[in-house]
């Protein structure tokens, strides 16, 4: 049975409280190290390890810990928008009590290699065991479709509405099928005239727009072959 | 890499078969091919295996709106509107939690397709209904239109009202639009510039992430040719025609090949369209 380690490197918790609904069915699946069960350790091997939160540079304790975790683990996976993009937490400018000094957050791509980056707010966490699935080799194409898309998330260090606008609709490759707004969790956007309008205010940068948009995805994966010119 | 390549431009199928309805209400409302997908459909609904479908339905002209049937009667209300002009999904949360629907078949175009089977896999937010969506349908979709642009240029080119556009269908290379008791013929060369850029680079036909693709054939004209992609669409279509609501028979190797075609066309297409967007 493989490892996985949970970590939590901090934030609303959102992402580890909805994880702890689906322990039973990881625990099925693959020996399971985290806080919540009290068995949290960093000091042995894992082959999958799932940070949630995004990365504080302004506190060392944080990104050594992140560093560990991936010499430790043979696959990293960034889970929800903080973890993967950064998504509200970007939005930080310090102060706060109690950790004033805490003002810089980034995705964990920005401080290691991470291999699977998966935005949401939280996601759904069903979408961790199918996602473990896929990765022990169960799923046809269509699994392995996504698998690498939530690869190639994990070398971007951005994704928002405002990337969406840019890159599909105001370039004209939306096709008006209305996934982004069916799945903004900040309803920041809203078809207008049959294509989505973006109100900039609202949007939490989760990136699940952009992930689920059919042509963003498509365009994500194409782009590094299209960009040597491999059509 | 998407699951459709040159290779495999159908993507992962299990059958192909030609079917058609076997009950009267439906061969009395259907437009012309073989009502197989409504007959599935109202099987379902009937049998209990769903307690909606959700597909879209032509609003007027051009424009499209969710349809939610969750009976048979319901569902002969929107069947027929296998040209689904501009999907709408976008109420579509909305819209299950306000019916109480539990357990969902969605009609959609490839695209919907594949966000929904995106949401039903891989759940990427708490308010996704992955739980309700029990059964996709792909319709092929060759594209479709920029709305506006399109309308207009029927409008000054050819003085047709936009409210009197009552359906579009492809036949052949020509683009047939209905408008009141009359049926303008475009060339599909003159029509192509009006469609989505978006579209122009997609490279699904078929629609690989349902369960069950459908359309039709110029060969068989009459009868709908249906993608099997998982066991359960297999037993559903067993299912329905023990229980004498459609026939099917597998497609013969002519058929296949139209689609291939068509498919893998559409996958040309999509790859000079992408090439030129770096």
């Amino acid at each position: 049975m493989s490892d996985l380690l949970i970590y939590d490197v901090g934030g609303c918790e959102g992402c580890p409280l909805s994880i702890l609904r689906v322990l039973p069915q990881l625990e099925e699946r693959v020996h399971v190290s985290s806080k919540a069960l009290g068995n949290l350790s960093l000091s042995r091997d894992y082959d999958y390890a799932v940070i949630t939160g995004s990365a504080c540079i302004n506190e060392e304790r944080v990104t050594s810990i992140i560093r560990r975790i991936r010499e430790k683990a043979k696959v990293l996976i960034a889970y929800g928008s903080c973890a993967s993009v950064g998504g509200i937490t970007l939005f930080c400018r310090g102060g706060q009590r109690p950790r004033p000094e805490h003002r810089t957050f980034l995705p964990i791509s920005s401080v290691v290699e991470v291999d699977y980056a998966i935005p949401g707010c939280p996601p759904n966490p069903t979408l961790l065991v199918n996602l473990l699935d896929s990765l022990e080799g169960e799923g046809g194409s269509r699994s392995k479709y996504f698998l690498s898309l939530f690869s190639r998330v994990a070398k971007e260090k951005k994704l928002s509405g405002f990337d969406l606008m840019d890159e599909i609709v105001l370039s004209g490759l939306c096709i008006g099928c209305g996934a982004c707004v069916l799945s903004c969790p900040a309803h920041a956007l809203h078809m207008v005239e049959g294509k989505p309008d973006l109100m900039p205010e609202k949007c939490i940068r989760c990136g699940t727009c952009c992930v689920r948009c059919p042509r963003f995805t498509q365009l994500l994966l194409r782009r590094p072959a299209l960009s040597r010119g491999v059509v | 890499m998407f699951p459709v390549r040159p290779e495999r431009p159908l993507g992962e199928y299990r059958s192909v078969y030609l079917a058609n309805t076997l009950r009267e209400d439906v061969r009395r409302r259907r437009t012309g091919s073989g009502g197989a997908v409504t007959s599935l459909l109202m099987y379902m609904l009937d049998s209990g295996v769903v307690d909606a479908v959700v597909a879209s339905k032509r609003k007027g002209g051009l424009t499209g709106e969710i349809a939610i049937a969750r009976s048979s009667g319901e569902l002969l209300e929107v069947a027929g509107n296998r040209w689904g002009v501009v999907p709408f999904t976008s109420m579509m949360r909305e819209a299950l939690s306000r019916e109480g629907i539990q357990r969902a078949a969605l009609v959609g175009l490839p695209c919907q397709a594949q966000f929904i089977w995106q949401m039903k896999t891989f759940p990427l937010l708490e308010a996704d209904f992955s739980s309700k969506i029990r059964f996709i349908v792909s319709l092929f979709c060759l594209g479709t239109f920029a709305t506006e642009p399109f309308l207009n240029y029927l409008k000054i080119r050819y003085g047709i009202d936009p409210s009197e556009i009552s359906g579009i269908r492809m036949n052949g290379k020509v683009l047939e639009v209905q408008h009141g008791t009359e049926t303008l013929r475009l060339d599909i060369r003159d029509a192509v510039s009006f469609m989505q850029l978006g579209c122009l680079t997609c490279p699904d036909y078929t629609g690989v992430f349902a369960d069950l693709s459908a359309g039709l054939s110029e060969e068989h004209p009459q009868r709908t040719v249906l993608i099997t992609r998982s066991e359960e669409a297999e037993r559903l279509l067993r299912e329905a025609a023990e229980a004498g609501y459609l026939e099917f028979e597998k497609a013969p190797v002519t058929v296949i090949q139209e689609i291939t075609i068509k498919a893998e066309t559409k996958l040309m297409r999509a790859n000079k369209y992408l090439s030129m967007l770096l």
